[in-house]
């Protein structure tokens, strides 16, 4: 009898060991997952439609899989997507809905877009820009609970520290209002703002902590892009200012086009870090108010931007560069009410192919 | 796929009971047809051609401690637009706007002038003793938006009902609900020649929307916060010799706030309004003076309060009218003229005083042809300052195919131009807003055959088909292409099919009843005004369900347990569904389609010489899950218990 129940279980013991066996040859090969390759858009959605999604494009194909969250999850991202970022195989999504309190930040495996956890209020209201900061921690930015026009930054902003083993927010950092715009350059983060004091703020990313430190913008600085030599980059009004992280100082500060009525977003860099591509748009009163614009580039080491030679002649609502295929990813939105196109163009402007995507795409994470 | 099905058994059923009627009514003549009075000054009467929908008054009475909004929901045909439970909630017809709805109480055009519409969850459904749907275009009978179709609402002063009574409701629903009534009826002889009757209501509501949820299914429930009160008061003096002065008053007040308990967040919209109407009549000669304000303040977290984004517009209507009757030919021709003066103040108009005179003459001619034939001829123009809508006449035709006591056969068919006056949002505000925006027409033609059938004293039904078409042009639209400024952009086509049936039943023991709709509705953008609207062109427009039905059966009793009191008894389910809704002009997205079902119980109760009426509903019986247009969950099932007593 002895003999026969160990013959059971050895069959199946030998077929798991040889399985083993297999499985450790091929230990840097793990099966694909849908998710591990292509570049996945941020479509920001309509504000009260609350439609945020996120559409993967295959490099090599021209139609997109659609809310790839709803596809895998069976529940839908429930508001706009506001940015996407991935630390340590973890995608974090981050949601905010129209209504107050209705905020989230959903945590994925990044290779299956499957939900792992999911942040909602108190602990993130309106976030606004997320980042690694070290092995299983972010930081999302957060401008807190918002009023009406002129004090719509009502509350300050703060960075809410992601604990991505435990998946939970373990501390708040408080920040100026309307914190939006974050770069990690070495133990620091370099934090900007939409409102408030003008402000980049510096955190110091192993103590979680905000620095004494900051520097003064002059204006307001949202969008904060790190270039090959560790400089920050980012675009003030109708300037474009170069800040020094390790002197807290602002080295240069660069006219941005020679126009009065256009002014310069959506920033993107190149692979080398050494491009800068963006869009200036403006709203023209001699042809009904209609929304025109181009996207130009300029070099790090430029001293001057003259904003002279468009690469292309439109508005676009995001900009990416893809560092695998060497293309810029450009999201034309038509209306926040239909779908809207990724435009792939050469760095040099000549346009590839376009893909229709969802509804407004305002940034890319390229696999 | 339901809906496929249901519209197959819908014809099925419907062309069986026919071709027995029609059997049964050659068989037996003796049996007689109701026929419909119409009284006073009512605008159906030169509505020829047009369909108008008496709504079920058994139905209006169950849902008195609710609003239009919820009511409106039981009906197939209607478009809402719903942005959640107790919030914004608009009304569209036949795959045209909410603002292509004409909302008339007691005749006159309600919709808020600086949006253009109404919000149907603000509106209660006590106050009115009337309420009818008119589909189909009516601008030259009732005036702008009635481009789609109109509710009117009506006060009736029943003189005949002598003597004072005293009602008092409450309302206990789910999630913290409440609402209250309280008001009574008089009807009295003040002398040998004057009369008086009338009524007064007041009504308040707490919804406090405390869901024990805070997702559905993965979909959000937004909180929310709705605080309602209002009074209405309608007086009647009638003199012998065909006079008769009228009082109408309506004030509402309705406070919503989004995300109630965030201090910072939360979104307070407060909207009041205060009607007055009043009205003499001297034989067929009759005179309105009317004043509206409506207000409307929003605010986020403290700003509510201490600086609120502030509307205001005035109205002072005069509006004259005679009628004349002809016996030969058989003739009735109403001509009138109203006067309307505007004074707006508007945060977003810059805040300063802006008024407008807008002045409306019309002619309305009723003409009964022959025993069989009517037909309706309405001519309107209007004048408003700095520019005149179209000419806008319209023509309708009722044939009687078959005439006989048992069985009414009607061809209605109806042509009519329509328009509709740009809102004060749409020509003041700041910016966005253009001063010479062009005013919104349309052409409406519809034809439709209506069915009246007596099989016995104790079974009758009637139906209809109705099938149209209506094209409007220089429709606006708040283009994002512009930074959202409004433009005289877009020509929509819609076009569709409607079919209604009603079956009744009643002996002494038991009646029961049967009302089903079905609309088909086909509605789309044809112009290509830029590169981008080619993804748009010919798509079914945004929040329009190709398929919609709804379903009321009812089983009623006279007395169900006497030894409790309990008397008359019903019990009603009421069926809608709905395909799915696209909510992107290219329709790329949609809010999938549903079912739900509610069920109401009533039973009338009478202990100690208290009258009252106890009922008990429950709505979304099956727990569905159907989302408003902010892709959020609607509630799931609920429960309340009413309560009405008369002394």
């Amino acid at each position: 009898m002895k003999t026969s129940k160990y013959l059971v279980f050895k069959a199946p013991v030998w077929g798991l060991g040889a399985l083993f066996f297999l499985a450790s040859c091929d230990k840097t090969v793990a099966p694909a997952q849908p998710y591990d390759e292509g570049v996945l858009v941020i479509n920001e959605g309509n504000f009260s439609d609350n439609n945020g999604s996120l559409s993967l494009v295959n490099r090599a194909s021209t139609t997109a899989s659609f809310d790839v969250f709803l596809k895998e999850n069976t529940r839908p991202i429930t508001g706009g997507i506001s940015g996407y970022a991935e630390v340590d195989g973890k995608g974090l999504i981050l949601v905010d809905n129209s209504t107050a309190g209705q905020d989230k930040v959903e945590i994925v495996d990044a290779r299956t877009m499957k939900s792992i956890a999911t942040l909602t209020s108190a602990d993130i209201e309106n976030p606004r820009d997320v980042v690694g900061v070290g092995s299983n921690k972010a930081y999302v930015l957060c401008w807190g609970a918002t009023g009406s026009f002129p004090n719509f930054y009502a509350n300050p902003g703060y960075v809410a520290v992601v604990d991505l083993s435990t998946n939970k927010v373990t501390k708040k950092i408080a920040l100026q209002k309307g914190a939006e715009g974050i770069a990690v350059v070495g133990t620091e983060a370099f934090v900007g703002a939409v409102g408030g004091e003008r402000l980049v703020q510096v955190i110091d990313i192993q103590k979680d902590e905000i620095k004494a430190a900051s520097i003064a913008t002059g204006g307001n600085a949202g969008n904060l892009q790190v270039d090959a030599n560790n400089k920050i980059w980012a675009f003030v009004g109708r300037e474009a200012l170069r800040i020094d992280p390790a002197g807290k100082t602002i080295e240069a500060r660069i006219s941005v086009g020679s126009s009065t009525t256009k002014s310069p977003s959506t920033m993107a860099m190149s692979a080398d870090k050494r491009t800068i591509y963006y869009v200036s748009s403006f709203f023209d009163a001699t042809d009904g108010f209609k929304q025109k614009g181009e996207m130009y580039s300029f070099k790090i080491s430029d001293t001057a931007i003259s904003g002279a030679s468009p690469l292309a002649r439109r508005v676009f609502t995001g900009l990416g560069y893809d560092p695998k295929s060497n293309l810029i990813y450009a999201g034309s939105t038509p209306s926040y009410k239909q779908a809207s196109y990724v435009l792939r163009y050469q760095p040099d402007g000549k346009v590839v192919d376009s893909v229709k995507v969802e509804i407004a795409p305002t940034g890319f994470f390229f696999k | 796929m339901f809906l496929g099905t249901f519209v197959k058994c819908f014809i099925g059923i419907w062309l069986i009971l026919w071709s027995i009627g029609s059997l049964q009514a050659q068989r037996d003549s003796s049996r007689t047809l109701q026929t419909v009075t119409v009284r006073g000054f009512s605008p159906e009467r030169f509505m020829g051609g047009l369909k108008i929908q008496r709504a079920d008054s058994a139905l209006v009475a169950a849902y008195r401690f609710q609003t239009l909004a919820d009511f409106m929901a039981t009906q197939a045909p209607l478009q809402l637009k719903s942005y959640g439970a107790g919030q914004l909630t608009t009304v569209g017809f036949r795959g045209t706007s909410a603002n292509h709805t004409a909302v008339l109480w007691n005749g006159i055009n309600v919709n808020s002038p600086m949006l253009g519409q109404t919000d149907f969850s603000t509106i209660p459904l006590a106050g009115f003793d009337q309420l009818s749907i008119q589909y189909g275009a009516a601008a030259s009978c009732v005036g702008t938006d009635a481009v789609g179709g109109s509710i009117l609402l009506s006060s009736v002063p029943n003189f005949k009902k002598m003597g004072f009574e005293a009602s008092f409701g409450q309302r206990v629903a789910s999630f913290d609900n409440y609402q209250t009534q309280a008001g009574f009826r008089f009807s009295s002889v003040l002398n040998k020649n004057w009369q008086l009757a009338g009524k007064t209501l007041l009504f308040g509501g707490q919804l406090h929307n405390h869901f024990p949820y805070t997702e559905r299914r993965g979909y959000l429930v937004e909180p929310s916060e709705t605080f309602q009160k209002g009074l209405i008061q309608d007086l009647y003096f009638r003199h012998k010799n065909r006079q008769q002065i009228s009082l109408n008053i309506w004030l509402a007040d309705n406070k919503l706030a989004l995300a109630p308990s965030n201090p910072v967040s939360r979104e307070i919209t407060q909207s009041k309004a205060y009607r007055f109407l009043s009205n003499f009549e001297l034989g067929k000669t009759m005179l309105r003076v009317g004043f509206i304000r409506d207000i409307i303040d929003y605010g986020k977290g403290p700003d509510f309060e201490a600086n609120p984004n502030h509307s205001e517009t005035d109205r002072f209507i005069l509006r004259a009218e005679h009628e004349l009757d002809f016996a030969k030919p058989k003739i009735t021709a109403r001509l009138g003229g109203e006067v309307v003066h505007y004074r707006t103040r508007v945060d977003g108009y810059g805040g300063g005083l802006i008024t407008e005179n807008r002045a409306d003459v019309y002619v309305l001619v009723r003409y009964q042809v022959s025993s069989r034939l009517l037909a309706s001829l309405n001519l309107r123009q209007a004048f408003i300052t700095r520019y005149d809508p179209p000419f806008t006449p319209s023509l309708g035709l009722e044939y009687r195919l078959k005439n006989t006591e048992n069985q009414l056969v009607t061809l209605k068919t109806n042509m009519a131009r329509s328009y509709r006056v740009p809102t004060l949002n749409e020509r003041y505000w700041r910016m966005l807003g253009n001063p010479n925006i062009r005013p919104e027409h349309g052409f409406n033609q519809e034809v439709g055959l209506e069915m009246k059938q007596n099989f016995s004293q104790k079974l009758k039904a009637s139906g209809s088909v109705t099938a149209f078409h209506n094209r409007m042009d220089d429709w606006t639209y708040w283009n994002p292409d512009r930074g959202y400024r409004v433009e005289n952009l877009q020509l929509v086509a819609a076009r569709g099919l409607e079919l209604q049936t009603n079956l009744s039943y009643q002996t002494e023991k038991l009646s029961a009843g049967f009302f089903a709709q079905y609309a088909l509705t086909r509605s789309s953008q044809e112009r290509v005004y830029d590169p981008t609207a080619q993804d748009i062109v010919g798509k079914q427009l945004i929040y329009l369900p190709l398929h919609t039905a709804s379903v009321n059966v009812f089983v009623e009793i006279p007395q169900l347990a006497k030894t409790f009191g309990l008397g008359k008894s019903r019990l009603t389910v009421l069926w809608q569904g709905s395909s799915l809704r696209y909510y992107t002009f290219d329709n790329s997205k949609f809010i999938k389609g549903y079912q739900l079902v509610n069920l109401l119980f009533e039973t009338n109760v009478e202990v100690a010489g208290l009258r009252g009426k106890v009922a008990l509903q429950v709505d979304n019986v099956f727990d569905t899950l159907y989302l408003n247009v902010k892709r959020n969950a609607m509630p799931g099932r609920n429960f309340a218990v009413n309560l009405n007593v008369h002394i």
